[in-house]
């Protein structure tokens, strides 16, 4: 299952990002600098409140720096409109929440299909993918099942077929299993590793756990929106 | 797949959405009711007047009418393709019928063989042919403007007055010009006529028809011995009927207009045509009243539309927010609301049509009087009514446009978050 768009190599050059709440201004990212590799499996951990989401809002193109710049492959993604930056999030970036974040009135099958529908798949195409995508994650039995009628690491599966649909070159998962029991928790993680390793696809996952941090071959650490650590592993 | 669900998360929004379509249907309802109605009403009497025998009127706004009406006949007649110039004057008057208790009638004075030609299809059967009231052409009595000739004294009298009075035919009654018996004349009734159906207008019921030189001496509409050259021998109208293909043709109508008018400058000549035109003018005068009028109710029921419409997005603005992360094309967002925006406005068209239709029929079946009778008239006007529903989809598009507006300034991490 190779990526629809290749894995990109994704720059975050000198990104400040501060909040003007009502109080005092907030900075959620301090002058971070980072590259990822095409195909390369990242943690991000640290503390809560560390701008860890943030990063991740900045790379899934959902935010935009208050100062600094975001490059998806060597291109600033800054100037383009909400609908270009929408249209990379289609087709270039799939999103795993810690919160599943389906839509609650939408069938697994239906939530599959919404992003290649959006992407201009055509029917049967669509069908076939949500078919695989089902049969990948263990839950074809459960197509017609509305997320109120699935347990959480059902719906986080089915999220994470949604993540693959149209075959991105990013995955991005926010606390994949900040939500899941144990059980539940080593399920998806296994079916992230598998789909990330087959699809070839760059993963960033953030991440608390260290179990789930120690699958990944790069780490970052965080703290008051710095990057204090970044190792890669040999 | 739905690019916006129906199926509503909550009771609550569910009411709310079937709301704002009753009061977009109550919206279109109003409109409807009152076009179709007012313009079937419209539509009758215009078919009634073109269903008239005469086709040219010639009337003046002073008080005396149009002077010298049996010169004008023979005047008017003169014309080619006149086939008959039929002077009208209508008079409330007293009847005494043997009692001393007056009943108060309209008394018409025409001439009658020039009367009976000017009368349309739907009235011809009502009235006898010849009328039976002696001397056809008025002249033995009016006599070249004296009165001096002998009267007939014949009355006809219109069948609700036959009915209610009991007066039947060879009987003398006594017609007075103002509450007074002695200074009436005493009249044989020699006929009886029927009254043309009236939706809205005066009935007219309680009448009766006699010579018109009678009808002048008896109310003072005569020219006198004393003033034999004033201007008197009044109608109120000259109704003209044209023969052959002319009264069906509108340049041969205008043309005989315009020689009736160059005889008679200083009165009024009007044509059916143009009171017909006058009629549609004024109906599309009150059509655009009602539209004006329906609108308010129509903004009301938009306005709780776009309210409807926005709380919704705000309602889903997690679910807005996913599909926005998840790169649905902002457009693929909007038009999904605009959809649904313009789905109810639907819904209200069709609902509020519907309820139109059986109001006017409810109305049409159960009401009274003159309301009942308008709405048996009611006409359904494809194209206005299309228009109608026009306004209304794009109406609703522009309170959807503000909704889906509001979905596409929504911030995405803050609707995640």
């Amino acid at each position: 299952m190779n990526p629809l768009s290749p894995a990109p190599t994704i720059e975050i050059v000198r990104v400040w990002k501060r909040y003007l709440p009502s109080t005092t201004p907030v900075d959620a990212l301090r002058d971070i600098s980072l590259t990822l590799e095409p195909g390369e499996r990242v943690s991000v951990a640290g503390p809560s409140g560390c701008g860890k989401t943030t990063l991740m809002n900045m790379l899934g193109l959902l935010d935009t720096p208050t100062a600094g710049e975001v490059r998806w492959n060597g291109r600033p993604v800054g100037g383009r409109s909400e609908r270009e930056r929408a249209h990379l999030r289609l087709t270039g970036i799939g999103f795993i929440f810690q919160r599943f974040y389906l839509l609650p009135t939408m069938t697994a099958r239906e939530n599959i299909e919404l992003p290649m529908r959006a992407a201009g798949v055509d029917r049967a195409e669509r069908a076939h993918r949500a078919d695989e995508l089902l049969e990948e994650v263990g839950l074809a039995p459960r197509a017609g099942s509305f997320p109120h009628q699935l347990s959480g690491g059902e719906e986080q599966r089915v999220a994470i077929a949604r993540a693959l649909a149209n075959r991105p070159g990013l995955l991005l998962a926010d606390e994949p299993t900040g939500e899941l029991d144990s059980a539940a928790t080593e399920t998806v993680l296994a079916l992230i590793d598998s789909v990330g390793s087959a699809s070839g696809a760059t993963v960033v996952t953030v991440t608390h756990n260290p179990e789930v941090a120690a699958r990944s071959h790069r780490h970052i650490t965080m703290r008051d929106g710095r990057v204090v650590d970044d190792r890669r592993e040999e | 797949m739905r690019s916006i669900s129906w199926r509503s998360p909550t009771r609550h929004s569910r009411l709310q959405i079937v709301l704002a379509a009753i009061a977009i249907a109550v919206a279109v309802a109003l409109p409807v009711i009152l076009v179709s109605v007012g313009g079937g009403v419209s539509a009758h009497e215009i078919a009634q007047l073109q269903q008239t025998g005469y086709v040219i009127s010639v009337s003046s706004a002073g008080m005396h009418g149009v002077s010298l009406s049996h010169g004008l006949v023979s005047e008017f007649n003169a014309i080619p393709r006149v086939a008959a110039s039929s002077p009208v004057l209508s008079v409330p008057i007293d009847i005494y019928a043997g009692g001393i208790t007056p009943t108060a009638v309209l008394a018409e004075g025409v001439i009658p063989d020039q009367f009976t030609p000017t009368l349309g299809p739907s009235e011809a059967g009502l009235f006898p042919s010849p009328l039976p009231l002696g001397d056809p052409t008025d002249l033995i009595h009016y006599a070249n403007g004296t009165y001096a000739g002998p009267t007939t004294l014949d009355v006809l009298i219109s069948t609700p007055f036959e009915a209610a009075s009991g007066i039947r035919v060879g009987q003398s009654i006594v017609l007075s010009p103002s509450a007074n018996q002695s200074l009436g004349t005493a009249y044989r009734v020699t006929g009886v006529f029927g009254v043309p159906p009236s939706l809205l207008g005066p009935t007219g019921a309680f009448a009766v028809i006699v010579p018109l030189s009678d009808l002048q001496v008896l109310t003072g509409w005569a020219r006198t011995s004393a003033t034999p050259s004033s201007l008197l021998d009044a109608s109120d109208t000259v109704q003209v009927a044209l023969s052959g293909t002319a009264e069906n043709d509108p340049s041969q109508i205008n043309a005989v207009a315009a020689q009736i008018q160059s005889l008679v400058p200083y009165y009024g000549v009007t044509t059916q045509l143009q009171q017909a035109q006058q009629l549609e003018n004024a109906n599309a005068i009150l059509t655009g009243f009602y539209l004006a009028l329906s609108s308010v109710g129509l903004a009301v029921g938009l306005i709780f539309l776009a309210i409807v419409l926005i709380r919704r997005v705000e309602s889903e603005r997690r679910s807005i927010g996913i599909r926005r992360a998840l790169g649905l094309p902002p457009r693929w967002i909007a038009v999904g609301i605009l959809a649904r925006g313009e789905a109810l406005a639907a819904a209200g068209i069709v609902g509020g049509t519907a309820l139109g239709v059986i109001v006017i029929s409810i109305l049409a079946a159960y009401g009274t009087g003159a309301v009942k009778q308008a709405a048996s008239l009611a006409t359904y006007d494809p194209i206005l009514l299309g228009l109608i529903a026009a306004g209304v989809l794009a109406l609703a598009c522009l309170a959807s446009g503000l909704a889906a507006r509001s979905a596409m300034r929504l911030d995405i991490v803050e609707a995640l978050r």
